[in-house]
């Protein structure tokens, strides 16, 4: 037995069944993070603290570094998938290696911040902001994490898929560069909104 | 929507970024960098550019 | 690009014969055929309902006779008894009796377990604590693991793919997963009477500040709670995408059937309302275990002594985050139940449903509206009147849509000539019950009459009567219907009609009574029930009339579980399309058990979903695929 449409597209609907279903899953995800951004926002409104200095902690140079990372890993996700496109294997790896590169130095800077927060016993149950900041990059961090798991398994055994189905793989990443946009979003999301306003 | 829409959007967004951040420097008085993150917004449109030029042939949705 | 028919059914051919080399657990323990699935889901949610239901019992005892110790073998006897009878009969062997006969005895165990600790019972007799763990779970163990998983993940599951002629799911993996993340879920909860303090006791709304301090049981039902929604987001995805994307050829949206339909838009309900649950879950964990305050106001006192957090946060946050679930989920409960309901009325009238595109639409509508009205829930919080007035507004207008759905499947039933068989008497009893439950949400839904009600037995009252005799109702109406389906044997019809007419009766008995009590100004989650109240004093009586009835409806359970189990073995064996209905799941030829893949030849639709007495057919019933 066979599902349809797993890499052709149907007709009247256009799309085939990973596409639809990986906006289905994004959609869901806007939902979780739209919840977090509006906590956000009303305990903003409702605190007694002036949140536009609360955040001068926070270490924007870092932060900016971790933007231009994740703008280049969302360049690097695209050229890999258009590599496939252009039946170039290489090219595909390599691109996809930095991207995952790219998505472990987003990672060891957030080490850094969260490390120097700590060292100056700035925890989640400091104040209420911290307590946001800490579960929104967190969360975002876990998703950053989570895609560094599918794109190296795509990376590395997945890829194996090119030889015997290399439309279905094709598919397959632009399915993962999906996600990993969508984490990206998230953080040009969060990074005004917690570091600089 | 495709990859290809996505990231399109993405870029943008960036660029929207890039200029906030600019205003947000000159606020704080950092002119260089505001300097610079303007130049990277405009770098991102350049690319988005070459970017849509380049997969003129991938559909959309 | 549609399906190739040829090469479709030949795959099917190679699939068949490399069927018999999947190993036992590959085909029935993890297995990704939706057919399974739907049956472990079905089963799983099953022995929660009964341990929603016994738990209930408990409850009832304490509330009929406040103080008196505890029968706890009078309770625990019945499973056991059953439990140890199943096994008997069927010995421990790979069968799905066996696995049943053992979740009851441990389900005997689990209430043995409770019942002998002296930190629950101390001299035979309940303590609020106690009563409070059975409260949330109750609650917890009826919407989260036992109705959604039975209406979404059983029915859904099993009976959506054959009615739109797909082979399976479009993500049979991802279907697996959905269940076994469900089953941890489920596990977790029941972990979580281990620990100490027990279970979580703050309500199935896990309202803070109370749930925040409240016992390690509110951390693993947090923790459980993550697992669910996980499992509900797996298997909505999978839902849409089939029903968008499996369709057979010519099966148009709108010759869906409704109850397709219904798993449709109840899945966007899942998809789009769980998150920001999940949301709330993870702060709320934040709070516990991390010392943040989002749900903690600054200065909070508890017995005499302010709390160490740093506060800023507002329980209320929680309270908009859980409703903006929570209500949609209450249409998570209804819709899968009027779409069963819909399937069965259309075909034991042997008519076409009454306004088809109207039910379509409105309950489209019906499941827009259920994001904006959600704010209900807490007139009584001070959010003030011009927030009470909007979703006062929104809630009236979502009735809207409730009453055309009913009123459709009531003029549904004009001139048909009715076959009162034990689903379609299900099916009856559904719409006067759910027509109580919804009438008695509109002094809800208004702020002003909200104030002498809220937080009163009648708002159990109101809701029970959409969940119990509605949801519940169509849920056993929907076991009956397609039974066949899944064996090829009708369950007993004279053992049908006793559990259902006992049901009826009770739930009238049990919830009614709930309306007056509420209406005389009784408190909900009293744990005596309200004697210490002047108030309630003279409407004190009508507990116990509550709790034999619900105690007698158990019994009345019993003759469901029996017909159940017997008719898998011994019922009457039927042909493929047992009630001579038209949808294409009954087209489906091989049953049972069907083949993985579903459907020998690939189905073709030619005409829409109901059409019943059709003049000039030569059948009373025109089945979906039938050309001309
Ligand atoms: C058709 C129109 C309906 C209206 C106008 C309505 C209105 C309301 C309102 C205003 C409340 C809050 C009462 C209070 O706490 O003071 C409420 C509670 C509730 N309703 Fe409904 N409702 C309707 C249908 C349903 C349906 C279809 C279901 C479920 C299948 C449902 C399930 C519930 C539940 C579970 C609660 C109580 C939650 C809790 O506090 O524990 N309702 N309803
Ligand atoms: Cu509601």
């Amino acid at each position: 037995m066979e599902i349809p449409y797993t890499i052709e597209t149907r007709e009247d609907t256009g799309v085939n069944n990973a596409k639809l279903g990986i906006w289905l899953f994004l959609a869901s995800e806007v939902m979780l993070f739209g919840a977090l951004f509006t906590t956000y926002i009303l305990l903003r409104i409702g605190s007694a603290d002036d949140w536009s200095q609360l955040n001068d902690i926070l270490n924007v140079p870092l932060a900016t570094l971790n933007t231009v990372v994740l703008i280049s890993s969302s360049v690097t996700m695209v050229m890999s998938w258009a590599s496939l496109m252009m039946k170039d294997f290489k090219k595909y790896k390599l691109y996809m290696g930095l991207t995952i590169l790219c998505s472990f130095g987003f990672l060891i800077i957030k080490y850094f911040e969260y490390s120097a927060k700590f060292e100056h016993h700035l925890y989640p149950s400091t104040n209420t902001f911290l307590a946001i900041y800490f579960t929104m990059t967190a969360l975002h961090g876990l998703h950053v994490i989570g895609g560094i798991i599918v794109n190296t398994y795509f990376w590395g055994p997945g890829s194996k898929m090119w030889n015997t189905q290399p439309e279905r793989f094709t598919n397959r990443i632009e399915i993962a560069g999906l996600y990993w946009h969508f984490v990206d979003l998230v953080w040009i999301f969060l990074f005004p909104v917690l570091y600089l306003l | 929507m495709s990859l290809k829409t996505f990231h399109i959007f993405f870029i943008s967004l960036s660029v929207l970024t890039a200029i906030g951040f600019g205003v947000w420097l000159l606020n704080e008085n950092a002119p260089v960098f505001a300097v610079l993150s303007f130049l990277s917004g405009i770098g991102l449109i350049v690319y988005g550019i070459s970017f849509l030029r380049k997969l003129k042939h991938v559909s959309f949705i | 690009m549609q399906p190739n028919t040829k090469s479709v059914a030949q795959h099917h051919d190679v699939h068949q014969s490399e069927h018999h080399e999947l190993s036992f657990w590959r085909k029935y323990v993890f297995s990704t055929d939706h057919k399974i699935i739907g049956i472990q889901y079905g089963i799983t949610a099953l022995m929660f309902l009964l341990l929603g239901f016994m738990f209930m019992m408990i409850m009832r005892w304490q509330l009929a006779y406040p103080g008196a110790a505890f029968p706890m073998y009078f309770f625990i006897a019945p499973i056991a008894l059953m439990g140890v009878v199943v096994l008997f009969i069927t010995g421990i062997k790979p069968s799905v009796n066996t696995v049943a006969g053992l979740s009851l005895v441990a389900m005997a165990a689990l209430i043995w377990y409770l019942g002998s600790s002296d930190e629950n019972f101390p001299d035979g007799i309940m303590l609020p604590e106690f009563y409070n763990q059975m409260g949330a779970m109750h609650g917890t163990i009826m919407v989260f693991l036992g109705v959604v998983p039975l209406a979404v993940g059983a029915f859904g599951n099993y009976v959506m793919p054959l009615q739109i002629g797909a082979p399976d799911m479009a993500f049979p993996k991802l279907n697996m997963m959905s269940y076994w993340v469900y089953f941890m879920g489920g596990v977790t909860m029941l972990i979580s009477f281990f620990v100490p303090g027990g279970a979580a006791n703050s309500g199935w709304t896990s309202y803070p500040p109370l749930s925040n301090i409240a016992t390690t049981g509110q951390t693993i039902w947090l923790l459980g709670m993550v697992f669910l929604i996980s499992s509900s987001l797996l298997g909505s995805v999978n839902f849409i995408v089939t029903i968008v994307q499996l369709r057979a050829k010519g099966l148009s949206f709108m010759r869906l059937p409704f109850f397709v339909w219904a798993q449709f838009v109840t899945s966007f309900l899942l998809l789009l309302a769980f998150p920001p649950l999940e949301a709330a879950g993870v702060l709320q964990l934040m709070d516990r275990l991390a010392g943040t305050s989002f749900f903690m106001p600054s200065g909070l006192v508890v017995s005499g002594q302010i709390l160490p957090n740093t506060g800023g946060g507002t329980p209320l946050l929680w309270q908009h985050l859980f409703w903006f679930l929570a209500h949609p989920e209450v249409y998570v409960l209804i819709l899968p139940a009027m779409g069963i309901i819909s399937e069965i009325i259309a075909n034991n009238t042997r008519k076409p449903l009454w306004g088809y595109k109207s039910l379509v639409y409105a309950a489209i509508f019906l499941g827009f509206m259920s994001f904006i009205v959600w704010a209900h829930h807490m007139f009584m919080t001070g959010m003030g009147s011009t927030i009470s007035a909007f979703f006062q507004t929104t809630t009236m207008i979502i009735s809207i849509p409730s009453v055309i759905i009913l009123s459709a499947l009531i003029i549904s039933l004009w001139g048909g000539s009715i076959r009162f068989n034990t689903p379609m008497l299900f099916a009856l009893a559904f719409l006067p019950m759910f027509g109580i439950g919804g009438l008695t949400g509109l002094p809800l839904g208004l702020s002003s009459s909200d104030i002498h009600l809220h937080d009163t037995y009648y708002v159990i009252g109101h809701f029970h009567y959409v969940v119990a005799p509605g949801t519940i109702f169509a849920l056993f109406a929907g076991i009956y219907f397609w039974f066949p389906k899944a064996t090829g044997r009708k369950m007993n019809e004279t053992l049908g009609k006793i559990h259902f007419w006992g049901s009826f009766v009770c739930m009238n008995f049990i919830f009614f009574p709930m309306l007056i009590q509420g209406l005389a100004g009784v408190s909900r989650r009293l744990y005596d029930g309200g004697e210490q109240y002047a108030h309630a004093q003279s409407v004190l009586y009508l507990n116990e009339v509550m709790s034999v009835a619900a105690w007698v409806m158990a019994l009345f359970q019993i003759f469901f579980i029996v017909n159940f189990f017997r008719s898998i073995k011994k019922g009457e064996k039927v042909s493929d399309n047992a009630w001579e209905a038209t949808t294409l799941d009954w087209s489906a030829t091989t049953s049972p058990p069907l083949a993985h893949g579903n459907f020998d030849t690939v189905p073709e639709v030619h005409r829409g979903p109901y059409e019943y007495s059709v003049p000039g057919q030569k059948n009373d019933f025109t089945p979906q695929h039938q050309k001309a």
